[in-house]
């Protein structure tokens, strides 16, 4: 199996050791490397009038984030895993994708970094640059459930959204690549509002009858790989369903493709995965249309 | 004839305080920032000892020093390990890889816990090649 590595970006606001102990089943699946990334946003050490370039304040950053690193790196490295780490002085953005590529990951494992007005408005965005300018699945983990337990094996009950279009066949694909550590997948499609046109219900039960048989190719793949799945069909706005759907089957992480717009018309658009990024409670792994397989 | 020592460590701070101290002692530096170029330059300069950090990009000194260790004809370069890491999660890591399944390696000629006095570098610099 190809050792895989994963980019762990954390600013120690949301994602901890715990958040990176809890994704360790993801050696199963190969992923033997973590690289951590802790970015130092530029404006806490920038010129200040009188004061200059703040020197001090940069050295005590880099040294805080390196104590955490080593005490990190220490446990992953007796567990016999490979550890990297970054610590940088920067804008978070441009440093995540240059990391990602200098080190060729699989996988980048971002919290939601708290949010400013602008951020509100225009929150995600950095996730969707992010998966825009990689081709670079992104797991946006929320390691803590609404019920204030760890979400220790996110990877092992899946909700695939699927919307038939090239990005989620990619998901679809990317998800089987992790199928030593699923246990079951739930295949979901949502049919909006706007399909229910014709008044016949022929017609719509001839729409149903279609989804519902895609879903079944869908979870024919899972099971082929000896991954149980189960299918279903949900009506109406398509993340308000999403959730749903992932309370009703107590699913542990919603995967959807991505299609690869820009961040602001995804966001204008009103992505799925814009909403995911922002709203939703549980981790989403985003899978870009471009992924390499 | 200069004897040359190969620094491997991505921290700047720490390649230009053992540049210093290799220099200062009559030694000649190499320098490379992570454990695969460190590797490589090792093949194509066979440097007659190694000073090498442990958490590092690309590939970490744990890999690079068992990979050194595996190699006929690297096997023999005196290491100096430099880290923040700890001899013992070192040792322990070594161990963890060998119950996986790679073969036990050696323990390092030597193990340093950052940071170090620049006498003591280069004493036991000294002590492994002159």
């Amino acid at each position: 199996m190809k050792n895989k590595k994963l980019l762990f970006v954390t600013q120690f606001e949301e994602l901890w050791f715990d958040a990176l102990q809890s994704l360790m089943d993801l050696r199963k699946a190969g992923f033997n490397h973590a690289v951590f990334l802790h970015v130092i946003e530029r404006d806490k050490v920038a010129m200040r009038r009188g004061k200059g370039y703040l020197k001090d304040e940069e050295v005590k950053l880099r040294e805080m984030a390196n104590v955490r690193f080593i005490d990190w790196a220490e446990s992953l490295f007796e567990q016999g895993m490979e550890v990297g780490a970054y610590i940088v002085v920067g804008n978070p953005l441009p440093k995540i994708i240059s990391t990602a590529e200098e080190e060729e990951v699989d996988l980048i494992v971002t919290g939601r970094h708290k949010q400013g007005k602008f951020e509100e408005l225009y929150g995600g965005s950095e996730t969707l640059e992010i998966l825009e300018r990689t081709s670079t699945p992104v797991l946006v983990y929320k390691y803590m459930l609404p019920s204030g337990k760890v979400n220790e094996r996110p990877f092992e009950r899946p909700l695939l959204t699927l919307d038939w279009s090239p990005a989620s066949e990619k998901a679809v694909e990317y998800l089987i690549s992790f199928k030593n550590i699923l246990k079951k997948v739930v295949a979901v499609h949502v049919i909006g509002e706007k399909e229910f046109k014709s008044t016949s219900a022929m017609e719509i039960q001839s729409l149903r009858k279609e989804n519902k048989q895609k879903l079944e190719e869908v979870c024919l793949l899972f099971e082929k790989e000896g991954i149980e799945a189960e299918s279903h069909l949900y009506v109406g706005s398509t993340f308000e369903q999403i959730e749903k759907a992932a309370t009703e089957r107590e699913a542990t992480m919603i995967v959807a493709g991505t299609t690869g717009k820009s961040p602001l018309k995804e966001i204008f658009l009103g992505s799925v995965a814009t909403k995911l990024t922002k709203h939703s409670m549980l981790p989403s792994l985003l899978v870009p249309a471009r992924v390499n397989l | 004839m200069s004897k040359r020592v190969l620094a491997v460590d991505d921290d700047p701070d720490i390649v230009m305080f053992v540049k210093t101290v290799l220099e200062e002692n009559g030694y000649i530096p190499l320098i490379a920032k992570n454990g695969e170029t460190g590797l490589s330059m090792a093949r194509d300069e066979s440097p007659d000892l190694i000073i090498m950090d442990v958490l590092m990009p690309r590939q970490s000194g744990i890999r690079m020093y068992r990979e050194l260790k595996d190699d006929e004809t690297l096997r023999n370069i005196p290491v100096i390990i430099l880290s923040g890491i700890a001899r013992r999660t070192f040792l322990r890591s070594q161990e963890a890889l060998s119950e996986f399944g790679d073969h036990p390696v050696p323990e390092p000629e030597a193990y340093m816990e950052k940071p170090v006095e620049p006498a003591e570098l280069a004493e036991t610099v000294k002590n492994l090649i002159d």
